[in-house]
């Protein structure tokens, strides 16, 4: 059963958690100027009274943990730094594999649909979507040209793609050691160069051009069971 | 054998170093477990020497700070993020929205006791493009928020650092350690600008005056509504705002007012916005408010 607990120090007597909780588990007790847990067994852990509570006062134990993938990695390990225990009350799952492989053959499915409707127009949808993204992030310090577009690309990308970059002249080098994709086809046997090697090409290419705010064509690729290469020329 | 402290003083105002002074006695305990063996503020000692705790105050703004962090952090062993400028970037994190180039013209060109003066030469440490808190450069071991930290806390820091009796430190908001009582006030109209509220022990929201308790995290006890100050919140965002995407200072205080007075929650957002600059002033650097989909600083305050 889940348990409530109140610190009784800390509660500045608003009753705001009586009045938000939507299975009346507190009764406000105007004597004492505290909220009492009246219906423990009531709880069902939505934690609204939690989010309302001005004080940080209520507390909860025996709480199914639902497994997160939204939180921010930063602001985990900044709330648990900041107490030296505390912290976030979410639980990270160690392993997301499972969740992973199975986002992945859906990504397979997406991206041969996207092939059988889209025929040769496959690479201008990677171009899209990185354009996309590019449009998106970052809102505050965007990068002023393409080596900072590189440099931002290599942070956000990590760890999915370990990206490393070579310019010389007007043409572009980008190597990938890690890749999701490349492991997500090993893992299905789906030959490289396929449908989601073309798309990411191209969303990278997008969302570079896009960054860097230079124009970049593609020249070519070449993909390995360890590292891919992707060329692009500037035509700016 | 004793630890070894070492700190460093980057873009900051020296108050947390001061603070540090301001455990008092306790500093007496301080020296039986540990030795300074770098304090800018006392000490001249321009060298790094090695540590087992380096303490950092302050943003990274020039070029030096940055070098200064670098070699404070290959000469300790634990990197301790002091007070709200290191953790978040402070109020010179609004620099962060402007580019170096704006912020060098609004204070040496355009300023009014310097308009049209010659502004810095060549000499000077260059600007750093925008300003950032210190863990966009180096990584931080521990964080301690503050502006500056209260001595309390420090002592119950520095006590967990040294492997004393050390407890972790609250998790819980300003709210918990305020003597103040939050009662229901209904039609109690919005109080805008730097005022205080007449009753001496009921909360700040009741009476209609923002107040940043509840969203920020106790590293203070407290002291500015034991005043008759509303909590400007200089210690950074509660944990839960840090964690909860969806959450953040302006929708929390706002829902908070309008149960408590009956406040439209659109008039409270509208009046966070227009002063963003100052109700987000501790934390504007920090990715933890810059990377939420409902906080538009650069919306509401401006900037490039």
């Amino acid at each position: 059963m889940i348990t409530v607990s109140i610190d009784e120090k800390a509660c500045v007597g608003c009753s705001l958690c009586a009045d938000a909780c939507p299975t009346g588990v507190f009764t406000f007790d105007a004597a004492a100027d505290l909220p009492r847990v009246s219906e423990p067994r009531e709880c069902f852990g939505c934690l609204s009274c939690s989010e309302i509570c001005p004080a940080t006062a209520i507390s909860h134990g025996e709480l199914p943990l639902s497994e997160s993938f939204y939180h921010d990695p930063y602001a985990l390990r900044l709330a648990g730094l900041l107490t030296g225990n505390g912290g976030p009350r979410v639980h990270v799952p160690e392993d997301r594999a499972g969740g992973l492989a199975d986002l992945g053959v859906r990504l397979l499915s997406v991206a041969w649909v996207l092939k059988d409707i889209m025929g040769n127009g496959l690479p201008v949808v990677g171009t899209i979507a990185g354009r996309t993204l590019a449009n998106q992030l970052p809102r505050y310090q965007p990068p002023r040209n393409l080596p900072e577009a590189l440099e931002l690309a290599r942070r956000e990308f990590h760890p999915a793609w370990e990206l490393s970059a070579r310019a010389e002249g007007d043409s572009l080098s980008v190597e990938i050691g890690g890749c999701v994709l490349r492991d997500l086809c090993a893992r299905e046997k789906v030959e490289l160069g396929g449908e989601l090697c073309v798309l990411f090409f191209n969303y990278l290419g997008g969302y570079l051009s896009h960054m860097g705010k230079t124009r970049l064509k593609p020249v070519g690729a070449t993909r390995g069971a360890e590292r891919c290469a992707y060329q692009w020329k500037r035509v700016d | 054998m004793k630890a070894r402290i070492s700190t460093e003083w980057l873009s900051g105002c020296s108050g947390c170093h001061v603070a540090v002074v301001d455990l008092h006695e306790k500093l007496v305990n301080l020296a039986e477990h540990a030795q300074f063996v770098r304090l800018p503020v006392l000490a001249d000692e321009k060298g790094y020497p090695e540590a087992d705790i380096g303490i950092v105050e302050g943003a990274v703004r020039s070029d030096h700070d940055r070098e200064c962090l670098l070699r404070m952090r290959e000469s300790v062993k634990t990197l301790v993020a002091f007070g709200s400028c290191a953790v978040y970037g402070g109020p010179s994190g609004l620099g962060w929205l402007y580019g170096k180039d704006a912020v060098m013209e609004t204070v040496y060109r355009e300023g009014p006791t310097n308009a049209g003066g010659p502004g810095p030469d060549a000499a000077a440490v260059p600007l750093e493009e925008s300003v950032v808190p210190i863990d966009e450069v180096v990584p931080v071991d521990f964080y301690l928020p503050g502006c500056a930290p209260h001595p309390y806390f420090i002592a119950a820091g520095l006590g967990a650092l040294l492997g004393g009796k050390g407890t972790p430190l609250t998790e819980k908001t300003v709210c918990s350690e305020c003597t103040r009582k939050m009662r229901k006030r209904p039609g109690v109209a919005l109080r805008k600008g730097a005022v205080t509220a007449e009753e001496p022990d009921v909360c700040f929201l009741s009476q209609g005056v923002v107040c940043l308790g509840s969203v920020t995290l106790n590293r203070c006890k407290a002291p500015c509504p034991a005043a008759g100050t509303a909590c400007a919140g200089c210690a950074g965002p509660s944990l839960d705002v840090i964690t909860e995407p969806h959450l953040d200072l302006r929708n929390l205080v706002a829902t908070r007012m309008h149960k408590l007075t009956g406040l439209e929650p659109s008039a409270v957002k509208a009046y966070f916005e227009e002063n963003a600059a100052t109700f987000y002033a501790y934390a504007l650097a920090s990715p933890v408010l810059y990377k939420k989909p409902t906080v538009e600083l650069r919306e509401w305050i401006g900037g490039r």
